[in-house]
């Protein structure tokens, strides 16, 4: 099963794979001018060691045909739960959130991995119907697909997951041709339930959000690393200051800044010329993506693409969202530039995914 | 539900949907970029100004460490605000300038400045503590200055303050900043203060607390422009000993101007009362800065002030001893009461003669007599009679030769030589000269002061030996009890009642008519025993100076307090150790009165 046609090599899409690679280089560099001067830190290695771990995922993805993945998706979606109800009983808890679970010598993040069975499952439960027609139960079916895990993972407490799941969701159904009048009444469901959504929240998740709608409620606390992360952010002006002046950085003022807020590390040390190339490299990854998407003609084969796309698409769009203060904290990692094993892990997985789609378009 | 067209025209509409997706995802990141060139173009300048003035600082608010009370409830030690003078090693730009021009300001060696920043990163902001207890004319000279010193700033912390500069020093201890060497154990950051010696040492874990932090915004000038958190400190907590204010302070006032200890228990519980060591260290003198000098030369004091005599010394106990003599003698039924001997001053075994302290010797003696005239001729032929390993069981029973089990470190074992006619062949054979020096508590034993008050408290209290206690509890800042430490009783003496009774009857008489009458104290009935106790001499200036030992309990018939006197050189035990023991008892004693009365009055 793992044997490659060599037939399918010629289709790999080296500027996915090359933006990637760009962004994970940059990723490095960041975490090591964290702590210059001191050769290459462990922060490094570790993460050197996450892109090894997660070059193995993208190469087992490639090897097996996607469509044997979308059979299995309802195993792997149970499984999927599962580990997220581990966690509440096997969690580790950081700063309050319990969103951890130890694997030996190992922590894993089970939402994050979460984030891609979800959409395999979209996947499998648009397109396992007699007809290609999108029924009223199957529409019911993925709500039900979002709801159970996504009340878990508020709960655990990872807004930030949990939040990314309902762009992915809402894209697949736009992508499938869900009616104009059907997007209406669900976003006007969504707008009704979230007053429920607020009694789900922890008070540090609604702290987070009343902060952003005001953000001098509370300048000691949350807003304070929004303020410092727009300072460094905007402190590293058009040019950037280099790895040594990186002052706001370096002298943890920020928070988080090798995970969640890496990229005001980033802002800070190359600036908005810095800056411009990093997200030119992300729209790069995420048009690829949606590239991909549009050309398949194979049913499941593009829901995943479009779903994965997405998957990417707002995580980036989140955390720089809320690094750069449009929005709300809500702890997400940067795809491929955040320190941390399972987000880096999932995000080199999915674009295995991409490119066996990619891959295996033509057939 | 028709939601889908014909397939026909399927793909091209499922390419419209995600061109519509993907146009809509990069108007997002359109709006990031502009936000982006919002803040670092156009807001760029403004925000590097911020970046700039940014400074925080991580200011630690010390605990007030723990105060130590009296078991009366009065304290022993108190806190005061002190000035330190400390560096924040990331705002000192340039602190090669900085470090000299302070150096020349307080007249304060840049070596001394540059050694604790040397232990610190650079770039840390985190206070590092150069001198502590700066006087207030040192205070203002650096603000005044504050700007031509970035990076100096004046702390404030609590401080110890004592009563009187050697107050209880051996008892309490002084308290100093971390070492090197204390560092190695992971528990303790840089320049936190810590428990040296004594008490402070004991319970430093109970007395330190936990230190809060402030996170202080500044601006440029170090002028806090914001508290962003607080973390309070733990207070440490209140510990309440044992001692007695009172009596340790007649105790010290007794012994002023003489070497030596003092240890005051009580004989029902073992409670240490008063613990004294003269001469004393000055504890006020150790806390702030010690200049190396001053260390130096208490460390090479020839009276060895830092040492405390009252469980560190070693001395033979001398005529003290005879007690020991007279149970085992009374029990093994080797003595009896109506033994006499007659006393001409010498006592003569084989080649040897063993002189009397007496010139002349006593005349006729029993056993009382002895006793209370502490009659070494009387004595030598009773030692002979019990015997010396029958002397050295009974010495061990008393707890001699071996550590009280008291909480101050350092306790030193004294000798009893465990079994004299069974020592090993390498040493000189036990010869009977040698039983003979030992029943006047000569030769090889060596007591600790401590030790003797434990021992005499086993005899005031009818054999039991206590572990000495210090601390009866410890309570947390919340009024929770962290430590309680109840009488604990080591060892018991089995003695027939009758030999108690003697015992306690024969002490008294030393007190009413033999040696230690200059203890005696109107209204109150003492029992003790004096002791003089030959040394070797250690130069010929102090050839011939006797340790001076008086040891007993009052009131006889029913013992409240033990008080054990040693003046190192000082003489006669009955001419200068019992004088002062008198005076400790007239503080206890009279002191009750006075409670009384107003305590009827009223």
């Amino acid at each position: 099963m793992l044997r490659l046609d060599r037939r399918l090599l010629h289709n790999v899409d080296w500027p996915l794979l090359g933006a990637a690679f760009f962004i994970i280089g940059l990723s490095l560099v960041c975490l090591w001018s964290l702590n210059p001067g001191r050769g290459i830190s462990g922060l490094v290695w570790r993460q050197l060691s996450w892109v090894g771990i997660g070059l193995v995922g993208l190469i087992i993805v490639i090897s097996v045909d996607y469509r044997n993945l979308v059979r299995a998706a309802p195993v792997l979606y149970v499984l999927g739960v599962g580990m997220l109800l581990s966690v509440f009983v096997l969690g580790r808890t950081v700063s309050g959130a319990r969103r951890w679970i130890h694997l030996g010598p190992l922590t894993v993040q089970p939402s994050e991995l979460f984030k891609l069975i979800f959409v395999v499952t979209l996947a499998w439960a648009l397109t396992s119907g007699r007809t290609e027609r999108l029924s009223r139960a199957a529409l019911a079916g993925t709500f039900v697909l979002l709801g159970v895990p996504f009340l878990m993972v508020v709960r655990q407490p990872d807004l930030g997951t949990a939040l990314v799941l309902v762009p992915v969701l809402a894209a697949t159904l736009i992508g499938i041709g869900i009616s104009l009048r059907m997007l209406g009444f669900i976003s006007l469901g969504v707008v009704a339930a979230m007053p429920l959504g607020w009694l789900v929240l922890k008070p540090y998740q609604r702290d987070r959000l009343l902060v952003y709608l005001d953000p001098f409620r509370d300048p000691l606390g949350t807003a304070y690393n929004v303020i410092q992360a727009k300072i460094a952010i905007g402190s590293g002006q058009l040019l950037g200051k280099g790895v040594g002046g990186a002052t706001q950085s370096r002298l943890s003022f920020l928070p988080e800044r090798h995970t969640d807020f890496i990229f005001a590390v980033f802002a800070e040390m190359w600036g908005f010329l810095g800056c411009l190339v990093l997200i030119v490299a992300y729209v790069l990854l995420v048009l690829r993506g949606f590239e991909i998407a549009a050309s398949t003609r194979e049913p499941r084969g593009r829901i995943l693409a479009l779903g994965v796309t997405t998957v990417f698409a707002a995580q980036i769009l989140i955390n720089i969202g809320m690094v750069t203060g449009l929005l709300p904290i809500v702890g997400i990692p940067l795809p491929l530039m955040s320190y941390g094993g399972s987000s880096m892990v999932v995000s080199l997985t999915a674009l295995g995914l991409l490119l066996s789609i990619r891959m295996r378009q033509f057939h | 539900m028709e939601l889908k067209p014909p397939p026909a025209n399927r793909r091209e509409a499922w390419g419209r949907r995600v061109l519509a997706l993907a146009v809509t995802t990069s108007l997002a990141f359109a709006v990031l970029l502009g936000q982006l060139w919002y803040l670092q173009v156009l807001e760029g300048g403004r925000m590097h100004e911020l970046s700039e003035k940014n400074r925080i600082r991580i200011r630690p608010v010390a605990a007030p460490r723990g105060i130590l009370f009296d078991r009366n409830g009065l304290a022993l030690v108190d806190n005061r605000p002190a000035f330190t003078l400390s560096f924040i090693p990331r705002e000192m730009e340039d602190r090669n300038t900085v470090v000299a021009r302070l150096s020349v300001l307080l007249k304060i060696p840049v070596g001394e400045l540059l050694e604790g920043l040397e232990k610190v990163p650079n770039d840390s902001i985190r206070p590092v503590r150069v001198r502590r207890g700066l006087s207030l004319e040192d205070v203002t000279k650096v603000e005044e200055r504050k700007l031509e010193l970035p990076g100096v700033i004046v702390e404030v912390e609590p401080q110890r303050v004592y009563p009187t500069s050697t107050f209880a020093a051996h008892l309490l201890g002084y308290v100093r900043e971390v070492n090197d060497e204390q560092m190695k154990q992971g528990r303790y950051r840089r320049g936190d203060m810590i428990g040296q010696s004594g008490l402070e040492r004991l319970l430093d874990d109970y007395l330190r607390g936990r230190e809060g932090g402030e996170r202080i915004e500044v601006d440029a000038m170090g002028r806090q422009v914001q508290i962003m958190r607080r973390e309070e400190p733990n207070p440490g907590a209140q510990v309440i000993t044992t001692v007695d204010r009172r009596i340790q302070e007649a105790a010290e006032q007794a012994m002023a101007g003489r070497a030596g200890a003092v240890v005051v228990m009580d004989p029902r519980s073992g409670d240490v009362l008063a613990l004294t060591s003269s001469p004393a260290f000055p504890l006020d003198r150790l806390t702030g800065n010690l200049d190396r000098d001053e260390w130096v030369r208490l460390v090479r004091d020839p009276m060895t002030p830092l040492m405390n005599r009252a469980l560190q010394g070693q001395y033979p106990p001398g005529s003290v001893f005879k007690i020991i003599v007279t149970a085992a003698g009374l029990q093994e039924g080797s003595l009896a009461p109506m033994d006499r001997v007659y006393c001409n001053g010498e006592f003569t075994l084989g080649n040897w003669t063993f002189k009397d302290w007496k010139k002349g010797g006593h005349g006729h003696m029993d056993l009382r007599g002895a006793i209370a005239q502490s009659c070494d001729v009387f004595f030598y032929q009773a030692g002979l009679k019990v015997g010396g390993d029958t002397m050295a069981r009974y010495a061990h029973a008393f707890g001699l030769g071996a550590p009280t089990g008291i909480d101050l470190g350092g306790e030193r074992f004294g000798l009893v030589p465990f079994s004299p006619s069974q020592r090993s062949r390498s040493k000189r054979p036990w010869q009977a000269g040698d039983t003979v020096n030992m029943s006047i508590g000569q030769g090889q034993l060596l007591v600790t002061p401590l030790q003797v008050a434990r021992m005499m408290a086993a005899v005031a209290n009818g054999g039991i030996l206590w572990k000495p206690r210090l601390v009866q509890r410890v309570e947390q800042a919340d009024g929770t009890v962290a430590y309680t430490a109840s009488s604990k009783m080591t060892e018991r003496v089995e003695l027939s009642p009758v030999v108690w009774a003697f015992l306690r009857d024969a002490l008294t008489a030393v007190v009413k008519e033999g040696t230690g009458v200059a203890a005696r104290l109107p209204g109150v009935e003492i029992a003790g025993k004096t002791g003089t106790a030959q040394t070797i001499a250690k130069s010929d200036s102090a050839k011939g100076q006797d340790h001076a030992w008086f040891a007993s309990f009052a009131p006889a018939d029913d013992p409240q307090v033990v008080v054990v006197v040693f003046v190192e050189r000082g003489g006669h035990g009955g001419d200068v150790a019992a004088p002062v023991a008198k005076q400790i008892y007239e503080a206890i004693f009279l002191q009750k009165v006075a409670q009384v009365t107003i305590g009827e009055s009223g």
